[in-house]
């Protein structure tokens, strides 16, 4: 389980110095929405190929090594395996080229399919390179809360919501190193979390969840009296230390990302056959 | 014989990644059957590390840990009989309590050897006398119980494995003096009767020069030095350049043996201090020793 928990690059920060990296995350968060705007308009072979190849440009330019973007599919490959079998079994089309009793595989279907996988392989790469690996969660968690601002005029608490995620953000990697620890300690008594059934297994995970919660309300406790203790109370007339300011480069990577979409847009209507 | 022996042995933590940490480098080390080691150095310099790579939890990145003389991490060894013969206290021990009872807790760790019921009552009812800890606390919950306390249980968890080597990782960081003493005199109280080997890690330099022989010095990853403790601390000047120190007592005689009265170089605790001042001062002055 410690191996799965740091599998999970989903969601993890790499830092570095690259443009994207660079860029304000408000901007970030529209171009993500952009690009995965631009995927679903997708249709035909040559707009996939830009995508494709607007994709890889991401991620070399990201300065992420491929290695960890490809370990990042493992935990989609269920789903993934899903959609592509769904889509190959169901699709109903004019070129049938696999009959064997009740079973029938039609060419759409499997064009689709083979779509259906890169746009979901590319919508993961693309949130993620965009989003999780070049931005620090809190940088991520401020640039929300200033895109979501105009709630507030409609009482949403949107300060409230983001402090809630910077907390929780804050405390992932810390409860993770926490149920390693715990873990290892227990190991050292002879726990064994790998064998057995199903049930065994589960019981095996009592050992580490208790002290987990206990430590995790702790923690909570001890944070609500810090922060008290620093006067904190709520929104109301709080100023940042670093004020998100527009640059040059977000205005760029801003039109970068539009002319992708145009460019999709475009090839949509160009048909190769 | 070398009960442990550490050949060329390197953990790289979070290897191939950007976080990239090396934590232990090259490490050559042989600790002997029955001894009791102190381990020391900065934070961070890689004392957690190398303790769980004495038991098998962490598998060096490369170079060999034996036991017995037996590459631990060979194929055909069980690790799982290796954690039970190589006990390893944590650091904070006391947050990986979770069980309703204290005497549940302890017998957590028997319980996974696959020992018997009666067997099991023995081995708590040992440890808890080992650690101090009285027949009515047996009863109630951990949660229920002081920081010094819950520190007893889950030390006592470990010890109720009976294991031939304990390692104990700051077992009395952040406990009072009488807190300190008692940890320490039931890690030596388990030594005496079952005639284990003992390896401390500790911060202060206090406790390893009264209760361990020798002394691991870990700088930045690498040994420092390793060694009796009088051989260790001669080097005091060095030891300071690596931001530890030698023990008060023995520093304020090394003052005084400057100013002209000489005591033994080799006192490091208060009870020998005092047991050669004393004479010295009934003596009405002049040399000691
Ligand atoms: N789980 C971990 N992941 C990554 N780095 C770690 C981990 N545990 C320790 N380290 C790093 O390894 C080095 C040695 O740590 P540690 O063995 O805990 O030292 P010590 O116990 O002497 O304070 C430190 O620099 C620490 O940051
Ligand atoms: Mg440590």
């Amino acid at each position: 389980m410690a191996v799965l928990l740091r599998d999970i690059t989903l969601g993890q920060f790499f830092p570095g110095n690259s443009l994207l990296h660079k860029t304000d995350p408000r901007y970030k968060i529209i171009i993500a929405m952009v690009y995965i705007v631009s995927l679903f308009l997708a249709k035909g072979v040559l707009s996939y190929a830009l995508v494709l190849v607007f994709t890889f440009a991401m991620i070399i330019f990201s300065g992420i090594p491929l290695r960890i973007v490809v370990r990042g599919f493992k935990a989609l490959m269920f789903i993934i395996a899903f959609t592509a079998i769904l889509n190959i079994f169901w699709t109903k089309g004019e070129n049938l080229i696999f009959e064997y009793k009740f079973i029938k595989i039609y060419a759409e279907g499997v064009t689709y399919a083979v779509f259906m996988i890169l746009r979901l392989l590319c919508l993961l790469t693309g949130s993620s390179v965009l989003i999780s690996y070049t931005t620090s969660p809190i940088a991520l968690t401020y640039g929300i809360e200033k895109l979501l601002a105009p709630l507030n005029l409609i009482k949403v608490p949107v300060h409230e919501f983001s402090m809630m995620m910077t907390i929780a953000l804050r405390f992932i990697p810390t409860l993770i190193e926490e149920t390693d620890k715990i873990m290892s300690a227990q190991k050292a008594r002879g726990a064994d979390f790998t064998s057995g059934g199903i049930i065994k297994r589960a019981k095996a995970l009592i050992p580490i969840l208790i002290p987990l919660f206990v430590s995790a309300f702790r923690r909570a406790d001890e944070l609500a009296v810090a922060m008290e203790c620093r006067c904190y109370n709520g929104g109301k007339g709080r100023s940042k230390m670093t004020k998100l300011k527009t640059k040059p480069l977000d205005i760029i990577m801003l039109l970068v990302f539009s002319a992708f979409t145009a460019g999709i847009i475009l090839l949509n209507g160009i048909t190769l056959f | 014989m070398a009960k442990i022996e550490l050949c060329g042995v390197s953990y790289v933590y979070s290897s191939k990644t950007p976080f990239e940490k090396k934590a232990v480098n090259n490490i050559d080390v042989a600790i002997e059957e029955g001894s009791i080691t102190g381990i020391i150095g900065h934070t961070g310099s890689g004392k957690s590390t190398l303790v769980q790579i004495l038991n098998g939890l962490l598998e060096p990145t490369s170079g060999k840990v034996l036991f017995n003389g037996a590459d631990m991490h060979a194929k055909k060894t069980k690790l799982s009989d290796i954690r039970f013969k190589v006990g390893l206290v944590f650091q904070y021990p006391e947050y990986q309590l979770f069980e309703e009872t204290v005497e549940s807790d302890i017998a957590y760790g028997p319980k996974n050897m696959g020992l018997d019921k009666a067997e099991i009552e023995k081995r708590v009812h040992d440890a808890a006398k080992f650690c101090g800890i009285e027949e009515a606390i047996l009863k109630k919950s951990p949660f229920e119980l002081s920081g010094g306390q819950q520190r007893r249980v889950a030390i006592a968890g470990v010890m109720a494995m009976t294991p031939e080597v304990l390692i104990l990782d700051e077992p009395a960081a952040g406990l009072d003096p009488q807190g300190r003493s008692d940890i320490f005199g039931g890690i030596c109280e388990y030594r005496r009767k079952t005639g284990a080997t003992v390896i401390i890690v500790s911060h202060s330099m206090e406790d390893i020069a009264r209760y361990c022989e020798n002394v691991l010095v870990m700088s930045k990853g690498e040994v420092f030095d390793y060694g009796s403790c009088d051989k260790i601390f001669e080097r005091s000047d060095e030891l300071e350049a690596i931001g530890l120190d030698i023990p008060q007592i023995a520093r304020l005689l090394r003052r005084v043996g400057e100013m002209g009265v000489s005591f033994d170089k080799n006192i490091y605790t208060v009870g020998e201090a005092y047991r050669s001042i004393i004479p010295f001062i009934k003596g009405g002055g002049g040399s000691a020793s």
